[in-house]
């Protein structure tokens, strides 16, 4: 989204200052919409398995990565790529939950925390391994001309990822709350031993659930690797901005997750623009601090402060 | 009946021994391994230090708390900026050291203590790592930005100048023995065992009376105060202070030590320092091997030793056994 700067520079040149706020507007919710996306799917897998996967990161780089090899090396379509890249994941998934957490389910969460990290290790160093240092520019889908409404611009990065997330949200939220599986879903969030009670079966829900937060976690590196271009450590950047937006709108609330996100986004373009461009690496740092302590609870969350 | 007696012929009095001669042998290995060698074991002494100031919040407090990058670096830039800018004494910059790091604890531990526990911790102390890195990388005139601070060349410790990696070595060890030995006293003590105690169980902890605020603040207190002469090692051995030293990264790197050697024990901290010191020099040549080998082994030992490589020794003598650690 590297193009909406230059635009807002030249904005600025015939002093549109309103123009330059919608702008900064539009590239920041886009971003966000990325954001949005990790920290959802960070949080699905966190409401059902109270784990917080702090390898995700190098999994969304992973599935953007399995596009990369099938487009590339197999000379798959682009879009069909994709949807194989995202069943891979979802497979891993099963596999991570299966292989890899359901051992050591009765250790403490230190463990959980570094076995997310240890896996994301070895798919980084497995990446880097086999490719090398170098960056890779992924295939172009997205390419379109941009559209202008009076002063603003929309490129095709932002038309397209905004659509494309906008989509694959309503699509998530649709399922959750208005059919049969997102209402078993639900029940297992509310109470576990409940849901057992009534027969489902919460080991495979963990599994799968594991495996849809892997998936959305791809569609997420898909999406952004042909503007990032593709490289091992892809996904370390993405991984604090869905945490910053999961403390932000509350954790293990979902709809927190998507304006966290999106606030997120909008926040970092803000504070790079109009206070120091050095500020937009760190703002998901500062979000996280200062929600931390003024309201651990975020936007949308439930307390979470322990007291002895 | 010659099983029992295999056991009784390793007891604690005879590893206390074993464990005051160690550092004595240890004095030999400047005299048979050549510089390069002996930089990796300098390496090894401060990432002791690092690994068992993080293994007391991670391991006996049992906290997720991940500001240990940002102890270790404060430790470095402390020392370096007093040595640099204010002509400060080797001895005196590392007990500054100590002292901002504690202070940094006292920080970290302020989050702690207003209920911020688990992955709210965790991510909340990683913020601040990676906050302090940036105010390394955009602190130019004081920290010289990414280029890195450079520590002046004649450096002495008591009289002693620190210009090749020998005496750094004897300096690094005495300082080494001297934190893992009050670190040791401190964990057996009635300090140490509220720690342990808050870690299995807080609120029964606090039933007993036991003030449980102040052993959390007691315990990020002193790892703060370890991972900064930690820092103020480092500084020397490296001999320019970089930002990349102290990212997300390393972090990771000295969790992995605390994991790999066994949490909670001192021993252990020491087998994880050296096991993830030495080993990645075997795979630097190739671009993603040593995150593919950190990764597996990690896996590996969550799988199938979950208390760490310390535990294959508790298999030979239960004597290897930290007396306040219980499973």
């Amino acid at each position: 989204m590297g193009g909406g700067r230059k635009v807002v520079c030249q904005a600025f040149t015939t002093g549109y200052i309103m123009e330059i706020f919608l702008q900064l507007t539009l590239s920041g919710l886009s971003q966000g919409a990325i954001f949005a996306l990790i920290a959802l799917s960070l949080t699905v897998v966190y409401r059902a398995t109270t784990i917080v996967n702090f390898g995700h990161g190098d999994f969304v780089m992973a599935g953007a990565f399995f596009v990369y090899v099938l487009v590339i090396y197999a000379g798959l379509p682009y879009l069909l790529s994709s949807v194989l890249a995202i069943l891979i994941m979802f497979v891993m998934g099963l596999g991570v939950s299966r292989g890899f957490i359901d051992p050591i389910k009765s250790g403490p969460h230190i463990g959980f925390a570094m076995m997310s990290i240890s896996l994301g290790y070895v798919l980084r160093g497995g990446a880097r391994f086999l490719w090398g240092r170098e960056v890779f520019p992924m295939p172009r889908i997205f390419d379109m001309e941009p559209i202008f409404i009076g002063e603003l611009v929309i490129t095709g990065d932002v038309f397209f990822v905004s659509l494309i997330v906008a989509i694959l949200l309503s699509v998530f939220f649709f399922i959750f709350y208005r059919t049969k599986i997102g209402i078993v879903i639900q029940a297992v969030y509310q109470s576990e031993r409940g849901a057992t009670l009534i027969g489902v079966n919460v080991r495979a829900f963990h599994q799968s659930m594991w495996g849809v937060g892997l998936a959305m976690g791809a569609m997420a590196g898909i999406l952004i690797a042909p503007i990032s271009l593709l490289h091992p450590d892809l996904g370390a950047t993405f991984l604090i901005r869905g945490f910053a937006a999961m403390t932000l709108g509350g954790f293990g609330s979902l709809s927190g997750a998507v304006v966290g996100g999106l606030l997120l986004g909008f926040a970092e373009q803000i504070f790079g623009f109009y206070i120091s461009s050095t500020l937009q690496d760190i703002t998901a740092y500062l979000i996280i601090l200062a929600v931390l302590i003024i309201r651990p609870a975020g936007l949308f969350g439930r307390t979470i402060t322990v007291r002895v | 009946m010659a099983k029992v007696k295999e056991q009784n012929l390793i007891t604690r009095e005879r590893l206390r021994w074993v464990y005051y001669f160690l550092p004595i042998l240890a004095l030999v290995i400047p005299f048979i391994v050549n510089e390069y060698i002996l930089w990796i074991v300098n390496a090894i002494l401060v990432y002791t230090l690092v690994t068992l100031g993080f293994n007391i919040i991670i391991g006996n407090l049992g906290q997720l708390a991940f500001a240990n990058t940002a102890f270790f670096g404060i430790g470095a830039y402390t020392a370096a900026i007093l040595m640099v800018y204010g002509n400060m004494p080797y001895i005196l910059a590392i007990f500054m050291s100590a002292i901002v790091g504690g202070i940094a604890g006292f920080l970290a531990s302020v989050a702690a203590l207003r209920g911020i526990r688990l992955y709210y911790l965790a991510i909340i102390t990683l913020a601040f790592g990676e906050l302090m890195r940036w105010v390394y990388l955009h602190g130019d005139t004081v920290t010289k930005g990414s280029d890195g601070l450079k520590i002046p060349e004649e450096i002495y410790f008591l009289g002693l100048s620190l210009d090749s990696e020998v005496p750094k070595f004897f300096v690094f060890l005495l300082l080494t023995v001297l934190v893992v030995k009050v670190t040791s006293n401190l964990m057996r003590s009635k300090i140490g065992r509220a720690i342990v105690s808050i870690r299995e169980n807080e609120a029964t902890t606090a039933s007993l009376g036991i003030h449980t605020a102040k052993y959390i603040i007691l315990a990020f207190v002193w790892s703060g105060a370890i991972v900064g002469i930690a820092g103020a090692m480092f500084a020397v051995l490296t001999e320019r202070v970089l930002p990349e030293a102290f990212g997300l990264t390393e972090v990771i790197i000295h969790f992995g030590m605390v994991l790999i050697g066994g949490t909670g024990s001192i021993v252990g901290s020491v087998i994880g320092a050296i096991t993830l010191t030495t080993l990645p020099e075997y795979f630097r040549q190739f671009p993603g091997m040593d995150e593919l080998f950190f990764g597996i082994i990690i896996v590996l030992i969550l799988l199938f030793l979950p208390k760490g490589l310390v535990s294959l020794l508790w298999r030979i003598s239960p004597a290897f056994k930290e007396r306040y650690y219980r499973d």
